[in-house]
């Protein structure tokens, strides 16, 4: 026993795969790491609102890379998952970050929008979003989904954007041109449309059914 | 490849039983069918989070609930009631979501519990089988010797959220602009451990807009509390704390050497530094215990909680009965609705395993709890755990978790608020459906 113990341990270790501590017990399985989460995130991932994002059915990549940027807390600063991320080993980020994106983004909160606002707010982001949130943020294939998210969860990371807090300049796993391009639209959004025009694009995408 | 590598572990841990603890497997279906019976006791966090998860782990199980309330009020967000800011029907929470997933919700309370016979006996007269059983009765009030206090009535525990949170927000409200509200705090280990500091500061705040000549005073059972440095801080920042302005004021058991008498027939409480002193309104929380039914069923130690198997919450004291939630002793997860729910996914994935004869799982445990300490300002503590089979503790992961910084922004602070909303939302729909 001691022997095979040893060398799965080592095994483990060798392939860069199980920390020591880690491998102190099996893993829980995904579903029982992911379950932890709904009593802030919701059942499944899906929010009740107002502010917790849904987190199902966003891509996987980029509910690795969330949660590795709360883990590292160097390109975004955040109240309670920072501290929450570092609570977990890659691996285990890799099972929960697949169970959720395989669950679907539901929209069940009851988010009071502005229609005139939304409507502004669309015109906006067909111009700035829509090349990298597609189809009206609904797409979850290379960025995360907006359509529908909780507003003021949209709200708080432009904030985080504008401020730095969320910064696209230490984000890893962005190639230059794509923080120059993201960056850009961030700028014309607050040069060209102003806190209302940021307001609107808020109120768009968090209308969305 | 890796996930090779874990299987052959698990598969080398669990054949020695040097990594899971085996408990026996039961005799599925011997009570309800092929898939099995469970018959659970109590309807709050720990055990409607365990009956929707157990619907979800296997829609087939055989799924009871026996609570003696209609509906339920979370203790969490309670504190909002009595500062006037939420209504008590927005704390309350209907079994409906958990009939509509097949669970058998029974009005009615638990007499007694057959572990021999696993069965369970009603107030109502009527008897339940199972195959496994689930206790969840969270706290009750130990007999501290201040008989004066009756049945709560005058001086209320508001522990327990409804009808009580109700009667302590009428005699706020009646209260006269420059009066006192004391809140005696019990001693450790107790449910919801920042509860009656956050308690102090909503009414504070409700205090300062509406009652400014009005005070807070917490005669404590302890030297020291529950995010301490943060619920201080918050004080001082808001209502003066540490001022001869104070609207709260903190004595703790040190300064104060003990309460000698609560009086309800006069409203004074007594302690060996000031005497008998005349307060307002007393809101009275005492010392706590499991919730009875787990004495009565011989679940409880000699210090009044159930000891359990922390991987499966599965009594140490009774086979085939499990405890969770405020009732447990679940070292070092705190008595929390947030842990309460956590423990609920844990429980009910073990009885799923083990109800179909599988090996059960390896658990994952987390807690957020956050605390409202006025207008746009929250905090909160969090942990991830995993067991300690060594230690036979549930421990945190080390350098996760922890509390909200002392130092963190006002607008940190003004969105722990909006999350609270939403761990509130979120958590009741995790656990009642």
């Amino acid at each position: 026993m001691r022997k095979s113990m040893t060398y799965a341990l080592a095994a483990g270790a060798l392939m860069g795969f199980v920390s020591l501590s880690s491998a102190q017990a099996a893993d829980a399985s995904a579903s029982m790491l992911a379950d932890t989460c709904n009593g802030c995130h919701g059942p499944d991932g899906v929010s009740q609102g107002p502010a917790a994002p849904t987190i199902a059915g966003m891509n996987k990549f980029y509910l690795v890379e969330s949660m590795k940027a709360y883990k590292a807390g160097t390109n975004r600063k955040s109240s309670i998952m920072q501290r929450i991320a570092k609570g977990y080993t890659d691996s285990e980020v890799e099972a929960i970050a697949g169970y959720f994106s395989a669950k679907k983004f539901g929209r069940v909160a009851m988010q009071n929008t502005d229609a005139g606002a939304a409507s502004k707010g669309q015109a906006i982001a067909k111009d700035l979003c829509e090349s990298c949130h597609e189809k009206e943020g609904y797409a979850a294939e290379d960025y995360p989904v907006l359509a529908g998210q909780m507003m003021p969860y949209l709200k708080n990371n432009l904030m985080d954007f504008k401020s730095g807090d969320r910064s696209i300049d230490n984000n890893p796993n962005m190639s230059d041109k794509e923080k120059r391009k993201k960056k850009r639209a961030l700028e014309d959004l607050m040069a060209k449309h102003g806190d209302d025009g940021m307001a609107a694009v808020l109120n768009f995408y968090a209308s969305r059914k | 490849m890796s996930k090779m590598n874990r299987r052959n572990f698990l598969k080398a841990g669990a054949a020695t039983g040097a990594v899971l603890a085996a408990p026996s497997l039961a005799n599925a279906g011997s009570h309800g069918g092929k898939h099995g019976k469970i018959v659970i006791v109590g309807g709050g966090v720990a055990g409607a989070t365990t009956a929707r998860y157990l619907k979800i782990g296997n829609a087939e199980l055989d799924v009871t609930l026996i609570e003696p309330k209609a509906s339920y009020h979370t203790c969490f967000m309670s504190n909002e009631v009595l500062e006037g800011s939420r209504k008590l029907s927005q704390i309350e929470q209907s079994y409906d979501g958990l009939k509509s997933m097949g669970v058998k919700v029974v009005k009615d309370s638990v007499k007694s519990i057959d572990a021999k016979g696993k069965k369970v006996m009603t107030a109502g007269g009527s008897t339940f089988g199972y195959d496994r059983c689930v206790v969840a009765p969270g706290i009750d009030f130990k007999v501290d010797g201040f008989a004066d206090v009756g049945d709560f009535s005058m001086i209320t525990h508001a522990w327990k959220a409804g009808p009580q949170t109700a009667t302590l927000r009428k005699q706020l409200e009646a209260m006269p602009d420059g009066g006192t509200f004391c809140i005696v705090a019990p001693p450790n280990p107790f449910r919801c451990p920042p509860g009656p500091y956050e308690r102090a500061s909503l009414v504070a705040n409700y205090f300062m807009h509406h009652k400014p000549k009005s005070k807070v005073v917490i005669i404590d059972r302890k030297d020291k509390f529950s995010k301490m440095g943060l619920f201080t801080g918050a004080w001082k920042n808001l209502y003066g704390y540490g001022t001869d302005k104070s609207i709260i004021e903190w004595r703790s058991a040190a300064s104060t050497g003990g309460i000698d008498s609560i009086s309800a027939k006069d409203m004074t409480v007594e302690t060996l530094a000031n005497g008998k002193e005349k307060f307002d309104v007393i809101n009275y929380i005492p010392a706590q215990k499991a919730g009875n039914i787990a004495a009565t069923a011989g679940l409880t130690d000699a210090k009044g909680w159930c000891p359990v198997d922390k991987t499966t919450f599965e009594s140490k004291m009774h086979a085939g009965v499990h405890v969770l939630g405020d009732a447990s002793v679940a070292t070092k997860m705190p008595k929390s609705g947030y842990a309460a729910n956590s423990q609920g996914k844990v429980c009910a994935a073990a009885i799923v395993a083990l109800m179909a004869g599988k090996e059960v799982g390896t658990p994952s445990y987390v807690n957020t709890c956050y605390s409202i300490a006025g207008d746009d300002y929250g905090f909160s503590v969090a942990a991830v755990y995993k067991y300690n089979a060594e230690k036979d503790i549930i421990a945190g992961v080390k350098g996760a978790g922890g509390l909200t910084p002392g130092d963190a922004s006002a607008e940190m602070r003004r969105r722990e608020v909006e999350f609270a909303y939403s761990w509130y939302n979120n958590i009741c729909k995790d656990t009642w459906g």
